[in-house]
Protein backbone atom coordinates (compact mmCIF):
# COMPACT_ATOMS: atom_id res chain seq x y z
CA UNK A 1 0.00 0.00 0.00
CA UNK A 2 2.72 2.56 1.08
CA UNK A 3 4.91 1.65 -2.34
CA UNK A 4 1.31 2.66 -4.14
CA UNK A 5 1.03 5.67 -2.57
CA UNK A 6 4.51 6.54 -3.12
CA UNK A 7 3.33 5.77 -7.08
CA UNK A 8 0.41 7.66 -7.51
CA UNK A 9 2.55 10.53 -5.75
CA UNK A 10 4.49 10.28 -8.42
CA UNK A 11 1.52 10.34 -11.04
CA UNK A 12 0.35 13.81 -9.14
CA UNK A 13 3.90 15.22 -9.93
CA UNK A 14 3.87 14.59 -13.01
CA UNK A 15 0.34 15.78 -13.33
CA UNK A 16 1.45 18.93 -12.23
CA UNK A 17 4.82 19.90 -13.52
CA UNK A 18 3.44 18.44 -17.14
CA UNK A 19 1.21 21.06 -17.06
CA UNK A 20 -1.58 18.14 -17.81
CA UNK A 21 -3.52 19.37 -14.23
CA UNK A 22 -3.82 22.79 -15.43
CA UNK A 23 -4.79 21.87 -18.87
CA UNK A 24 -7.43 19.62 -17.89
CA UNK A 25 -8.92 21.88 -14.95
CA UNK A 26 -9.45 25.03 -17.51
CA UNK A 27 -11.43 22.73 -19.93
CA UNK A 28 -13.36 21.03 -17.25
CA UNK A 29 -14.12 24.46 -15.77
CA UNK A 30 -14.92 26.09 -19.03
CA UNK A 31 -17.21 23.86 -19.97
CA UNK A 32 -18.77 23.92 -16.74
CA UNK A 33 -19.22 28.01 -17.42
CA UNK A 34 -20.71 27.28 -21.00
CA UNK A 35 -23.41 24.85 -20.39
CA UNK A 36 -25.60 28.11 -18.42
CA UNK A 37 -23.83 30.49 -20.98
CA UNK A 38 -25.11 28.98 -23.99
CA UNK A 39 -28.42 28.55 -22.28
CA UNK A 40 -28.65 31.92 -21.11
CA UNK A 41 -27.38 33.37 -24.60
CA UNK A 42 -30.34 31.45 -26.62
CA UNK A 43 -32.67 34.32 -26.28
CA UNK A 44 -30.10 37.00 -27.46
CA UNK A 45 -29.11 35.02 -30.08
CA UNK A 46 -32.60 33.97 -31.39
CA UNK A 47 -33.74 37.56 -30.91
CA UNK A 48 -30.81 39.06 -33.42
CA UNK A 49 -31.36 36.36 -36.22
CA UNK A 50 -35.37 36.89 -35.87
CA UNK A 51 -34.38 40.40 -36.96
CA UNK A 52 -32.89 38.77 -40.06
CA UNK A 53 -35.78 36.29 -40.53
CA UNK A 54 -38.49 38.71 -40.47
CA UNK A 55 -37.12 40.36 -43.21
CA UNK A 56 -37.66 37.20 -45.52
CA UNK A 57 -40.99 36.54 -43.93
CA UNK A 58 -40.78 34.23 -41.30
CA UNK A 59 -41.46 35.47 -37.76
CA UNK A 60 -40.00 34.06 -34.22
CA UNK A 61 -41.57 34.46 -31.63
CA UNK A 62 -40.01 34.39 -27.40
CA UNK A 63 -38.05 32.30 -26.73
CA UNK A 64 -37.74 31.39 -22.85
CA UNK A 65 -35.23 29.25 -21.27
CA UNK A 66 -34.70 27.43 -18.01
CA UNK A 67 -32.55 25.20 -16.10
CA UNK A 68 -33.66 22.57 -18.54
CA UNK A 69 -31.94 24.07 -21.63
CA UNK A 70 -28.69 23.85 -19.67
CA UNK A 71 -28.94 20.33 -18.82
CA UNK A 72 -28.83 20.00 -22.25
CA UNK A 73 -26.20 21.88 -22.87
CA UNK A 74 -24.59 19.88 -20.20
CA UNK A 75 -25.24 16.24 -21.74
CA UNK A 76 -24.02 17.79 -25.36
CA UNK A 77 -21.05 19.15 -24.20
CA UNK A 78 -19.81 16.01 -21.75
CA UNK A 79 -18.48 14.13 -24.67
CA UNK A 80 -16.06 17.17 -25.44
CA UNK A 81 -14.77 17.26 -21.96
CA UNK A 82 -14.28 13.08 -22.45
CA UNK A 83 -12.40 13.35 -25.47
CA UNK A 84 -10.14 15.77 -24.30
CA UNK A 85 -9.61 14.08 -21.02
CA UNK A 86 -8.86 10.91 -23.36
CA UNK A 87 -6.59 12.67 -25.95
CA UNK A 88 -4.25 14.26 -23.08
CA UNK A 89 -3.67 11.04 -20.60
CA UNK A 90 -3.20 8.66 -23.32
CA UNK A 91 0.32 8.92 -23.12
CA UNK A 92 0.49 7.57 -19.11
CA UNK A 93 1.47 4.44 -19.78
CA UNK A 94 3.00 4.84 -23.37
CA UNK A 95 5.11 7.54 -22.62
CA UNK A 96 6.66 4.95 -20.28
CA UNK A 97 6.74 2.41 -22.18
CA UNK A 98 8.64 4.56 -25.26
CA UNK A 99 11.62 5.68 -22.48
CA UNK A 100 11.52 2.72 -20.43
CA UNK A 101 10.91 4.57 -17.35
CA UNK A 102 9.37 1.72 -15.88
CA UNK A 103 12.42 -0.59 -15.90
CA UNK A 104 13.89 0.78 -13.01
CA UNK A 105 10.76 0.76 -11.29
CA UNK A 106 9.99 -3.05 -11.66
CA UNK A 107 13.60 -4.14 -11.08
CA UNK A 108 13.25 -2.48 -7.83
CA UNK A 109 10.73 -5.17 -7.03
CA UNK A 110 7.84 -3.23 -7.34
CA UNK A 111 5.10 -5.08 -8.38
CA UNK A 112 3.62 -4.46 -12.11
CA UNK A 113 -0.16 -4.99 -10.33
CA UNK A 114 0.53 -1.98 -8.52
CA UNK A 115 1.76 0.25 -10.88
CA UNK A 116 -1.10 -0.84 -13.01
CA UNK A 117 -3.32 -0.28 -9.95
CA UNK A 118 -2.06 2.95 -9.00
CA UNK A 119 -2.31 4.68 -12.29
CA UNK A 120 -5.65 3.48 -12.99
CA UNK A 121 -6.57 5.02 -9.78
CA UNK A 122 -4.68 8.81 -10.98
CA UNK A 123 -7.11 8.69 -13.94
CA UNK A 124 -10.55 7.39 -12.35
CA UNK A 125 -9.79 9.93 -9.96
CA UNK A 126 -9.16 12.70 -12.21
CA UNK A 127 -12.01 12.12 -14.33
CA UNK A 128 -14.26 12.27 -11.47
CA UNK A 129 -12.67 15.81 -10.39
CA UNK A 130 -13.21 16.73 -13.64
CA UNK A 131 -16.25 15.88 -14.12
CA UNK A 132 -17.97 16.79 -10.63
CA UNK A 133 -16.10 20.24 -11.27
CA UNK A 134 -18.14 20.87 -14.36
CA UNK A 135 -21.05 19.56 -12.85
CA UNK A 136 -21.31 21.89 -9.89
CA UNK A 137 -20.14 24.67 -12.01
CA UNK A 138 -23.70 24.15 -13.88
CA UNK A 139 -25.42 23.37 -10.77
CA UNK A 140 -24.46 26.62 -9.51
CA UNK A 141 -25.01 29.11 -12.32
CA UNK A 142 -27.99 27.33 -12.92
CA UNK A 143 -29.18 27.74 -9.05
CA UNK A 144 -28.34 30.83 -9.58
CA UNK A 145 -30.24 31.84 -12.72
CA UNK A 146 -32.92 29.71 -12.84
CA UNK A 147 -34.40 26.21 -10.56
CA UNK A 148 -32.81 23.07 -10.88
CA UNK A 149 -35.48 21.35 -9.27
CA UNK A 150 -37.36 20.81 -12.19
CA UNK A 151 -35.08 18.74 -13.56
CA UNK A 152 -36.20 14.97 -13.13
CA UNK A 153 -33.45 12.33 -11.71
CA UNK A 154 -30.71 14.95 -11.70
CA UNK A 155 -28.42 13.14 -9.61
CA UNK A 156 -28.92 9.81 -11.42
CA UNK A 157 -29.03 11.19 -15.03
CA UNK A 158 -25.70 12.68 -14.10
CA UNK A 159 -24.15 9.30 -12.14
CA UNK A 160 -25.27 7.68 -15.38
CA UNK A 161 -22.83 9.88 -17.58
CA UNK A 162 -19.86 9.94 -15.27
CA UNK A 163 -20.35 5.60 -15.43
CA UNK A 164 -19.96 5.85 -18.84
CA UNK A 165 -17.10 8.00 -18.53
CA UNK A 166 -15.92 5.39 -16.36
CA UNK A 167 -15.80 2.50 -18.83
CA UNK A 168 -13.35 4.70 -21.61
CA UNK A 169 -11.04 5.54 -18.91
CA UNK A 170 -11.23 1.52 -18.07
CA UNK A 171 -10.48 1.19 -21.79
CA UNK A 172 -7.36 3.59 -21.62
CA UNK A 173 -6.27 1.63 -19.31
CA UNK A 174 -7.08 -1.76 -21.45
CA UNK A 175 -5.35 -0.27 -24.78
CA UNK A 176 -2.59 1.41 -22.59
CA UNK A 177 -1.26 -2.12 -21.67
CA UNK A 178 -1.28 -3.26 -25.11
CA UNK A 179 -0.29 -0.81 -27.33
CA UNK A 180 2.78 0.53 -28.32
CA UNK A 181 2.21 4.51 -28.48
CA UNK A 182 -0.56 6.62 -27.77
CA UNK A 183 -2.32 6.54 -31.08
CA UNK A 184 -2.91 2.88 -30.49
CA UNK A 185 -4.53 3.78 -27.17
CA UNK A 186 -6.98 6.76 -28.88
CA UNK A 187 -7.05 4.12 -32.15
CA UNK A 188 -8.33 1.31 -29.40
CA UNK A 189 -11.13 3.34 -27.34
CA UNK A 190 -12.28 5.43 -30.38
CA UNK A 191 -12.75 2.11 -32.12
CA UNK A 192 -14.58 0.49 -29.35
CA UNK A 193 -16.62 3.38 -28.96
CA UNK A 194 -17.93 3.23 -32.46
CA UNK A 195 -19.04 -0.64 -31.62
CA UNK A 196 -20.75 0.47 -28.90
CA UNK A 197 -22.76 2.64 -30.71
CA UNK A 198 -23.08 0.59 -33.36
CA UNK A 199 -24.80 -1.82 -31.34
CA UNK A 200 -26.81 0.53 -30.01
CA UNK A 201 -28.96 0.93 -32.95
CA UNK A 202 -30.03 -2.72 -32.99
CA UNK A 203 -33.32 -1.85 -30.93
CA UNK A 204 -33.31 -5.16 -29.29
CA UNK A 205 -30.15 -4.29 -27.85
CA UNK A 206 -30.38 -0.58 -27.10
CA UNK A 207 -31.20 -0.58 -23.22
CA UNK A 208 -28.34 -2.83 -22.65
CA UNK A 209 -25.47 -0.96 -24.22
CA UNK A 210 -23.44 1.33 -22.38
CA UNK A 211 -24.15 4.80 -24.70
CA UNK A 212 -27.70 4.64 -23.41
CA UNK A 213 -26.33 6.29 -20.36
CA UNK A 214 -25.40 9.05 -22.15
CA UNK A 215 -28.63 9.93 -23.00
CA UNK A 216 -29.40 12.41 -19.88
CA UNK A 217 -31.35 14.77 -21.27
CA UNK A 218 -34.49 12.33 -21.71
CA UNK A 219 -34.02 11.79 -17.64
CA UNK A 220 -34.10 15.37 -17.05
CA UNK A 221 -36.84 15.99 -19.09
CA UNK A 222 -38.56 13.40 -17.90
CA UNK A 223 -39.22 11.45 -21.25
CA UNK A 224 -37.53 8.16 -19.42
CA UNK A 225 -37.93 6.66 -16.21
CA UNK A 226 -34.29 5.40 -14.59
CA UNK A 227 -36.03 1.85 -14.82
CA UNK A 228 -34.89 1.63 -18.45
CA UNK A 229 -31.37 2.42 -17.87
CA UNK A 230 -31.24 -0.66 -15.52
CA UNK A 231 -29.80 -2.96 -17.72
CA UNK A 232 -27.39 -0.66 -19.38
CA UNK A 233 -26.33 0.18 -15.90
CA UNK A 234 -25.66 -3.57 -15.36
CA UNK A 235 -23.15 -4.12 -18.61
CA UNK A 236 -21.15 -0.87 -17.96
CA UNK A 237 -20.15 -1.91 -14.57
CA UNK A 238 -19.80 -6.05 -16.13
CA UNK A 239 -17.54 -4.29 -18.69
CA UNK A 240 -15.37 -2.05 -16.41
CA UNK A 241 -14.54 -4.94 -14.36
CA UNK A 242 -13.69 -7.09 -17.70
CA UNK A 243 -11.12 -4.18 -18.84
CA UNK A 244 -9.77 -3.78 -15.29
CA UNK A 245 -9.28 -7.49 -14.24
CA UNK A 246 -8.26 -8.48 -18.35
CA UNK A 247 -5.54 -5.85 -18.50
CA UNK A 248 -3.39 -7.23 -15.28
CA UNK A 249 -2.36 -10.74 -16.82
CA UNK A 250 -1.45 -8.61 -20.36
CA UNK A 251 0.55 -6.02 -18.34
CA UNK A 252 2.49 -8.65 -16.49
CA UNK A 253 3.80 -9.96 -19.83
CA UNK A 254 4.39 -7.34 -21.19
CA UNK A 255 8.17 -6.56 -21.98
CA UNK A 256 9.25 -3.53 -20.78
CA UNK B 1 28.91 -19.37 -1.88
CA UNK B 2 27.28 -18.46 -5.28
CA UNK B 3 24.50 -15.43 -5.40
CA UNK B 4 24.27 -15.81 -8.97
CA UNK B 5 23.61 -19.02 -11.00
CA UNK B 6 22.48 -19.16 -14.32
CA UNK B 7 22.06 -22.45 -16.33
CA UNK B 8 21.67 -23.25 -19.84
CA UNK B 9 19.78 -20.47 -20.86
CA UNK B 10 18.71 -20.03 -24.31
CA UNK B 11 17.08 -17.21 -26.06
CA UNK B 12 16.37 -16.29 -29.59
CA UNK B 13 14.87 -13.01 -30.95
CA UNK B 14 13.06 -14.25 -34.46
CA UNK B 15 14.77 -16.71 -35.56
CA UNK B 16 18.19 -15.34 -34.39
CA UNK B 17 19.25 -17.51 -31.49
CA UNK B 18 21.52 -15.08 -29.38
CA UNK B 19 22.00 -17.48 -25.83
CA UNK B 20 22.82 -20.74 -26.87
CA UNK B 21 23.16 -22.66 -23.31
CA UNK B 22 24.95 -20.38 -21.27
CA UNK B 23 25.66 -21.47 -17.69
CA UNK B 24 27.33 -18.59 -15.53
CA UNK B 25 28.01 -18.73 -11.79
CA UNK B 26 29.12 -15.46 -9.73
CA UNK B 27 30.66 -16.21 -6.43
CA UNK B 28 29.62 -13.75 -3.30
CA UNK B 29 31.96 -10.95 -2.85
CA UNK B 30 33.86 -10.78 -6.29
CA UNK B 31 33.62 -7.62 -9.03
CA UNK B 32 32.36 -9.92 -12.06
CA UNK B 33 33.74 -8.77 -15.47
CA UNK B 34 31.14 -10.16 -18.30
CA UNK B 35 33.16 -9.55 -21.67
CA UNK B 36 31.79 -9.88 -24.62
CA UNK B 37 31.85 -8.25 -28.19
CA UNK B 38 28.74 -6.17 -29.33
CA UNK B 39 25.98 -7.54 -29.82
CA UNK B 40 27.36 -10.81 -27.83
CA UNK B 41 24.16 -10.59 -24.98
CA UNK B 42 25.32 -9.56 -22.49
CA UNK B 43 22.16 -6.88 -22.24
CA UNK B 44 19.92 -9.63 -22.96
CA UNK B 45 21.51 -11.89 -19.93
CA UNK B 46 21.38 -9.19 -17.63
CA UNK B 47 17.50 -8.25 -18.48
CA UNK B 48 16.79 -11.78 -18.08
CA UNK B 49 18.25 -12.28 -14.57
CA UNK B 50 16.24 -8.86 -13.56
CA UNK B 51 13.00 -10.85 -15.08
CA UNK B 52 12.60 -7.97 -17.60
CA UNK B 53 12.84 -11.12 -20.87
CA UNK B 54 11.52 -14.58 -20.75
CA UNK B 55 13.90 -17.35 -22.06
CA UNK B 56 12.80 -20.16 -23.93
CA UNK B 57 15.05 -22.39 -21.93
CA UNK B 58 17.13 -22.36 -18.66
CA UNK B 59 17.00 -21.05 -15.50
CA UNK B 60 18.27 -18.59 -13.11
CA UNK B 61 18.93 -18.45 -9.31
CA UNK B 62 19.02 -15.55 -7.81
CA UNK B 63 20.44 -16.39 -4.29
CA UNK B 64 19.06 -19.29 -4.25
CA UNK B 65 15.53 -18.14 -5.64
CA UNK B 66 14.33 -18.71 -9.05
CA UNK B 67 13.50 -15.51 -11.20
CA UNK B 68 10.52 -15.44 -12.46
CA UNK B 69 9.54 -13.14 -15.73
CA UNK B 70 7.37 -10.37 -15.08
CA UNK B 71 7.77 -10.96 -11.34
CA UNK B 72 9.73 -9.21 -9.37
CA UNK B 73 10.28 -10.61 -6.05
CA UNK B 74 13.85 -12.11 -6.77
CA UNK B 75 14.58 -8.04 -7.91
CA UNK B 76 14.51 -6.79 -4.11
CA UNK B 77 18.50 -7.81 -3.36
CA UNK B 78 19.43 -6.14 -6.97
CA UNK B 79 20.21 -2.74 -7.77
CA UNK B 80 20.65 -2.69 -11.44
CA UNK B 81 22.07 -0.05 -13.63
CA UNK B 82 21.00 0.00 -17.16
CA UNK B 83 23.03 0.60 -20.04
CA UNK B 84 20.87 3.55 -21.11
CA UNK B 85 19.04 4.56 -17.93
CA UNK B 86 15.61 6.16 -17.92
CA UNK B 87 14.37 8.66 -14.97
CA UNK B 88 11.99 10.53 -14.67
CA UNK B 89 12.93 13.90 -16.02
CA UNK B 90 10.57 16.05 -14.41
CA UNK B 91 12.29 15.08 -11.27
CA UNK B 92 14.74 16.33 -9.40
CA UNK B 93 18.24 13.38 -8.51
CA UNK B 94 16.80 14.16 -5.00
CA UNK B 95 13.54 13.78 -5.97
CA UNK B 96 14.13 10.72 -7.76
CA UNK B 97 16.08 8.69 -5.15
CA UNK B 98 13.36 9.34 -2.53
CA UNK B 99 10.89 7.99 -4.83
CA UNK B 100 12.52 5.04 -5.70
CA UNK B 101 13.58 4.42 -1.75
CA UNK B 102 9.69 4.75 -1.20
CA UNK B 103 8.51 1.81 -3.53
CA UNK B 104 11.33 -0.28 -2.26
CA UNK B 105 9.63 0.07 1.40
CA UNK B 106 12.66 2.22 3.22
CA UNK B 107 11.43 4.59 5.92
CA UNK B 108 11.53 8.35 5.95
CA UNK B 109 14.88 8.93 7.48
CA UNK B 110 16.60 5.81 5.91
CA UNK B 111 16.16 7.07 2.27
CA UNK B 112 17.25 10.63 3.78
CA UNK B 113 20.63 9.58 4.85
CA UNK B 114 21.36 6.93 2.37
CA UNK B 115 20.53 9.51 -0.77
CA UNK B 116 22.31 12.12 0.74
CA UNK B 117 25.54 9.77 1.08
CA UNK B 118 24.88 8.73 -2.44
CA UNK B 119 24.41 11.88 -3.96
CA UNK B 120 28.14 12.48 -2.33
CA UNK B 121 29.56 9.90 -3.32
CA UNK B 122 28.61 10.16 -6.96
CA UNK B 123 29.24 13.85 -6.90
CA UNK B 124 25.64 15.15 -7.39
CA UNK B 125 25.16 16.43 -4.27
CA UNK B 126 24.44 19.94 -5.13
CA UNK B 127 23.17 19.30 -8.21
CA UNK B 128 19.63 21.35 -8.16
CA UNK B 129 18.35 20.64 -11.69
CA UNK B 130 15.62 18.88 -12.97
CA UNK B 131 17.51 15.45 -14.49
CA UNK B 132 15.42 16.94 -17.91
CA UNK B 133 18.68 18.31 -18.13
CA UNK B 134 21.17 16.06 -17.11
CA UNK B 135 24.19 15.39 -19.52
CA UNK B 136 24.89 11.39 -20.06
CA UNK B 137 27.54 11.21 -17.60
CA UNK B 138 25.42 12.77 -14.86
CA UNK B 139 22.70 10.35 -15.52
CA UNK B 140 25.37 7.50 -14.93
CA UNK B 141 26.34 8.84 -11.78
CA UNK B 142 22.90 9.37 -10.78
CA UNK B 143 21.90 5.56 -11.95
CA UNK B 144 25.12 4.16 -9.41
CA UNK B 145 23.51 6.30 -6.89
CA UNK B 146 19.69 4.61 -7.44
CA UNK B 147 21.17 1.31 -7.49
CA UNK B 148 23.14 1.34 -4.61
CA UNK B 149 19.97 2.81 -2.47
CA UNK B 150 18.53 -0.34 -0.61
CA UNK B 151 22.07 -1.63 0.02
CA UNK B 152 21.57 -4.31 -2.78
CA UNK B 153 23.65 -7.79 -2.07
CA UNK B 154 23.82 -8.23 -6.19
CA UNK B 155 24.64 -4.90 -7.96
CA UNK B 156 24.01 -5.46 -11.81
CA UNK B 157 25.39 -2.38 -14.35
CA UNK B 158 25.59 -2.58 -17.69
CA UNK B 159 28.58 -1.30 -19.52
CA UNK B 160 28.52 1.36 -16.56
CA UNK B 161 31.85 3.40 -17.82
CA UNK B 162 30.71 4.16 -21.69
CA UNK B 163 29.39 6.72 -21.41
CA UNK B 164 32.02 8.63 -18.94
CA UNK B 165 35.14 10.74 -19.49
CA UNK B 166 38.88 8.94 -17.81
CA UNK B 167 38.36 11.03 -14.62
CA UNK B 168 34.66 10.09 -14.26
CA UNK B 169 35.47 6.30 -15.56
CA UNK B 170 38.24 6.06 -12.64
CA UNK B 171 35.58 7.52 -10.00
CA UNK B 172 33.03 5.02 -11.13
CA UNK B 173 35.68 2.04 -10.50
CA UNK B 174 36.69 3.49 -7.53
CA UNK B 175 33.49 2.83 -6.48
CA UNK B 176 32.57 -0.43 -7.52
CA UNK B 177 35.42 -1.53 -6.02
CA UNK B 178 34.78 0.16 -2.67
CA UNK B 179 31.28 -1.45 -2.26
CA UNK B 180 32.78 -4.91 -2.39
CA UNK B 181 32.76 -5.50 0.89
CA UNK B 182 28.76 -5.74 1.48
CA UNK B 183 27.99 -6.12 -2.64
CA UNK B 184 28.48 -8.04 -5.09
CA UNK B 185 28.92 -6.32 -8.19
CA UNK B 186 28.70 -7.94 -12.14
CA UNK B 187 29.10 -5.64 -14.68
CA UNK B 188 29.57 -5.81 -18.74
CA UNK B 189 31.52 -3.99 -20.50
CA UNK B 190 34.17 -4.35 -23.23
CA UNK B 191 36.77 -2.17 -21.92
CA UNK B 192 39.48 -4.77 -21.07
CA UNK B 193 41.37 -2.14 -19.17
CA UNK B 194 38.74 -1.41 -16.35
CA UNK B 195 37.73 -4.77 -15.97
CA UNK B 196 42.44 -5.58 -15.04
CA UNK B 197 41.30 -2.86 -13.07
CA UNK B 198 39.21 -3.75 -10.36
CA UNK B 199 37.75 -7.46 -11.24
CA UNK B 200 38.41 -10.55 -9.32
CA UNK B 201 36.85 -12.86 -11.79
CA UNK B 202 35.63 -12.61 -15.05
CA UNK B 203 34.11 -14.15 -18.31
CA UNK B 204 33.93 -14.33 -21.73
CA UNK B 205 30.96 -14.64 -23.58
CA UNK B 206 31.39 -15.54 -27.52
CA UNK B 207 28.56 -17.06 -29.69
CA UNK B 208 25.92 -17.28 -26.77
CA UNK B 209 28.03 -19.47 -24.51
CA UNK B 210 30.33 -18.62 -21.67
CA UNK B 211 33.82 -19.31 -23.45
CA UNK B 212 36.12 -19.09 -19.96
CA UNK B 213 35.28 -18.35 -16.70
CA UNK B 214 37.06 -17.84 -13.24
CA UNK B 215 39.06 -15.66 -10.90
CA UNK B 216 40.67 -13.14 -12.96
CA UNK B 217 44.28 -14.11 -11.54
CA UNK B 218 44.00 -18.18 -12.20
CA UNK B 219 42.80 -17.39 -15.46
CA UNK B 220 46.16 -15.49 -16.48
CA UNK B 221 48.05 -17.94 -14.68
CA UNK B 222 46.84 -20.77 -16.97
CA UNK B 223 47.44 -19.23 -19.76
CA UNK B 224 50.63 -18.04 -18.81
CA UNK B 225 52.98 -19.98 -21.96
CA UNK B 226 56.63 -18.79 -21.36
CA UNK B 227 57.02 -16.49 -24.06
CA UNK B 228 59.98 -13.85 -23.83
CA UNK B 229 60.77 -10.79 -26.07
CA UNK B 230 64.00 -9.61 -26.75
CA UNK B 231 64.71 -5.67 -27.75
CA UNK B 232 68.32 -5.18 -29.78
CA UNK B 233 69.53 -2.56 -31.35
CA UNK B 234 70.99 -3.62 -34.25
CA UNK B 235 68.78 -4.82 -37.46
CA UNK B 236 71.88 -6.84 -39.05
CA UNK B 237 71.67 -9.13 -35.25
CA UNK B 238 67.97 -9.74 -35.57
CA UNK B 239 68.47 -10.90 -39.18
CA UNK B 240 70.99 -13.43 -37.60
CA UNK B 241 68.72 -14.42 -34.38
CA UNK B 242 65.93 -15.42 -37.04
CA UNK B 243 67.85 -17.58 -39.29
CA UNK B 244 69.71 -19.51 -36.64
CA UNK B 245 66.29 -19.57 -34.42
CA UNK B 246 63.60 -20.20 -37.19
CA UNK B 247 60.43 -19.98 -34.59
CA UNK B 248 61.62 -16.81 -33.40
CA UNK B 249 58.73 -13.52 -34.65
CA UNK B 250 59.10 -10.20 -35.47
CA UNK B 251 56.33 -8.07 -34.11
CA UNK B 252 55.30 -4.88 -35.38
CA UNK B 253 57.28 -2.89 -33.26
CA UNK B 254 60.17 -4.62 -34.22
CA UNK B 255 61.13 -6.75 -31.28
CA UNK B 256 61.76 -9.96 -31.70
CA UNK B 257 59.62 -12.61 -29.64
CA UNK B 258 59.68 -16.78 -28.87
CA UNK B 259 58.25 -18.95 -26.79
CA UNK B 260 60.22 -21.10 -23.86
CA UNK B 261 58.72 -24.36 -25.63
CA UNK B 262 60.34 -23.81 -28.77
CA UNK B 263 64.05 -22.24 -27.96
CA UNK B 264 65.09 -22.31 -24.73
CA UNK B 265 65.90 -18.91 -23.12
CA UNK B 266 69.07 -20.42 -22.53
CA UNK B 267 70.40 -21.34 -25.68
CA UNK B 268 69.08 -17.59 -27.14
CA UNK B 269 71.36 -16.05 -24.45
CA UNK B 270 74.55 -18.56 -24.85
CA UNK B 271 73.98 -17.21 -28.73
CA UNK B 272 73.74 -14.05 -27.09
CA UNK B 273 76.73 -13.69 -25.52
CA UNK B 274 78.74 -16.09 -28.17
CA UNK B 275 78.57 -13.54 -30.75
CA UNK B 276 78.29 -9.98 -28.47
CA UNK B 277 75.24 -8.78 -30.02
CA UNK B 278 74.17 -5.60 -27.87
CA UNK B 279 70.89 -6.57 -26.45
CA UNK B 280 68.53 -3.51 -25.24
CA UNK B 281 66.13 -5.77 -23.17
CA UNK B 282 65.04 -9.17 -22.15
CA UNK B 283 61.34 -9.71 -20.74
CA UNK B 284 58.93 -12.63 -19.95
CA UNK B 285 55.88 -11.27 -21.44
CA UNK B 286 52.29 -11.22 -18.88
CA UNK B 287 49.55 -12.42 -20.75
CA UNK B 288 46.93 -9.46 -21.35
CA UNK B 289 43.39 -9.75 -20.51
CA UNK B 290 43.54 -8.49 -24.21
CA UNK B 291 45.21 -11.70 -25.47
CA UNK B 292 43.20 -13.98 -23.93
CA UNK B 293 39.83 -12.44 -25.29
CA UNK B 294 41.37 -12.45 -28.87
CA UNK B 295 42.60 -16.12 -28.80
CA UNK B 296 38.73 -16.60 -26.95
CA UNK B 297 37.19 -14.99 -29.62
CA UNK B 298 38.92 -16.14 -32.25
CA UNK B 299 38.98 -19.90 -31.19
N1 LIG C 1 14.23 -6.84 -28.37
C1 LIG C 1 15.02 -7.38 -29.32
N2 LIG C 1 14.51 -7.75 -30.51
C2 LIG C 1 15.28 -8.29 -31.46
N3 LIG C 1 16.59 -8.51 -31.34
C3 LIG C 1 17.19 -8.16 -30.20
C4 LIG C 1 16.44 -7.57 -29.12
N4 LIG C 1 17.28 -7.33 -28.10
C5 LIG C 1 18.49 -7.74 -28.52
N5 LIG C 1 18.45 -8.24 -29.77
C6 LIG C 1 19.59 -8.81 -30.52
O1 LIG C 1 20.28 -9.67 -29.66
C7 LIG C 1 21.67 -9.55 -29.82
C8 LIG C 1 22.33 -9.32 -28.48
O2 LIG C 1 21.98 -8.06 -28.00
P1 LIG C 1 22.52 -7.49 -26.63
O3 LIG C 1 21.94 -6.14 -26.47
O4 LIG C 1 22.25 -8.46 -25.55
O5 LIG C 1 24.08 -7.38 -26.89
P2 LIG C 1 25.21 -6.75 -25.98
O6 LIG C 1 26.20 -7.82 -25.72
O7 LIG C 1 24.61 -6.08 -24.81
O8 LIG C 1 25.85 -5.67 -26.96
P3 LIG C 1 26.47 -4.23 -26.67
O9 LIG C 1 27.88 -4.44 -26.27
O10 LIG C 1 26.37 -3.53 -27.98
O11 LIG C 1 25.64 -3.58 -25.63
C9 LIG C 1 21.89 -8.41 -30.80
O12 LIG C 1 22.28 -8.96 -32.02
C10 LIG C 1 20.55 -7.75 -30.94
O13 LIG C 1 20.34 -7.37 -32.25
MG1 LIG D 1 24.45 -4.08 -24.19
Amino acid sequence: MKTMLAFIKKEWMEQVRSGQLIILGIIFVLLGIMNPAIAKLTPWLVEIMAETLAQSGVIVGTVTVNALDSWQQFFKNAPLGLIAFIIIQSRIFTKEHQSGTLVLVVTRGMDRTKILVAKATSLVALWSVGYWLSFTITYGYNGYFWDNDIAHNLLFSVVCWWLFGLLMVSLVVLFSTMAKSNTGVIAGVGFSALVLYMISFYPKLSPYTPTLLTAGNALVRGLKKIREYQNSVATTFALIVLCFTLCIPIFNKKQL
Amino acid sequence: MELLNITNLHKRFGNKEVLKGLNLTVPQNSIFGFIGKNGAGKTTTMKTILGLIKPEEGAVKVDGKKVIYGKTKTNRHIGYLPDVPAFYSFMTAKEYLAFCGEIAGMDKAQIKTRSEELLSLVGLENERHRIKGFSRGMKQRLGIAQALLGHPKLLICDEPTSALDPVGRKEILDILKSIQIETTVLFSTHILSDVERICTDVAFLDNGRISMQGKLADLKSSYRREEYLLELDNEEDKQTLLRVFPEIKKNKEGALTFYESEHSLFDVLKFITAKKVALLKVQRMEPSLESLFMEVVEK
